[in-house]
């Protein structure tokens, strides 16, 4: 029974529900990838309910440590949906995205961000 | 390397120390420690809470406009590196601290002006109130010293006479 969480691109999905990290380790934080099933799914999006995706983790509501030591936290669980090889399906992405996303290769969604924190 | 403003009291945050929060229009808030960051999970207003600097400023009891202030503003453009800059820059620090420090202790100094003043005063009146708590009242009436001089206070006769006919 894992999280459900919101997701800010337009793919046309509105909330999925984590099924497990993709790296296998304990838990999912700020900036991983995740395997998700699609709980809410607008009619006439590209991914409909119930399917299973890949997402990548944009915001957290626990904080997440920065090398430089100080602690990020974000208002809410919010989800990127990307494709295997981590380009996102959707075009735009809303709300701000942490930049440890850099460090993890997820640069198409960098790109689609308007706020980088 | 930035040193930021604790958003709720207004201290600063050295690296290493303390949580940003980033909400979800994208405002970041800044927290030196848990303490002003549980305050603010409380959604308590920083004008409203004592210890904070927001409060103080907005109530006089620390300087608020001064020139001192000027060189801390926030400046978003990277400066080139220049070494003789960065070295007088680190003097200049030293010596607006000195002064800003200076002019808000004679802030302070004029802020509590007349509290000896006050004191004294409030002191004085609790003594006369409560001067049968130092000494007894039957010592004081003995001590000559210690009482008030006797006034002499003229009682016509011929009236206390009709009073005590009647």
């Amino acid at each position: 029974m894992r999280m459900k969480m919101k997701v800010v691109d337009n793919s046309g999905v509105k909330w999925v529900r984590c099924i497990q990290p993709l790296k296998g380790r304990k838990g999912v934080r700020l900036g991983d990838m995740i395997i998700a099933s699609v709980q809410e799914a607008q009619p006439r999006g590209k991914v409909k309910n119930g399917e299973v995706v890949y997402g990548v983790v944009a915001r957290a509501a626990m904080q997440r440590g920065r090398c430089d030591g100080s602690e990020i936290r974000f208002d809410d669980n919010a989800v990127v949906l990307v494709n295997k090889q981590g380009e996102p399906i959707g075009t735009r992405v809303f709300g701000p995205v942490p930049h440890e996303l850099k460090r993890k290769k997820h640069l198409k969604i960098l790109t689609l961000a308007k706020h980088i924190v | 390397m930035r040193l930021e403003k604790c958003w709720f009291c207004s201290s600063t945050v050295y690296p290493g120390h303390g949580i940003q929060f980033v909400r979800n229009d994208a405002k970041i808030f800044r927290f030196c420690r848990s303490k002003c960051h549980k305050n603010f999970k409380m959604k308590r207003n920083p004008r409203k809470v004592k210890w904070t600097k927001a409060f103080r400023r907005l109530h006089g009891k620390d300087m608020t406009q001064d020139s001192t202030f000027e060189f801390e503003r926030k400046r978003n453009r990277p400066e080139r590196y220049d070494r003789n800059v960065t070295m007088e820059t680190l003097k200049a620090i030293k010596k607006i601290d000195k002064i800003r420090v200076a002019r808000e202790a004679r802030h302070h100094k004029m802020r509590m002006k007349g509290k000896k003043g006050i004191e004294q005063k409030a002191a004085e009146r609790e003594l006369e109130q409560g001067i049968s708590l130092v000494k007894a009242p039957l010592a004081l009436r003995e001590e000559s010293s210690l009482t008030l001089s006797k006034i002499k206070v003229k009682v016509s006769q011929p009236q206390a006479e009709y009073q005590m006919e009647e």
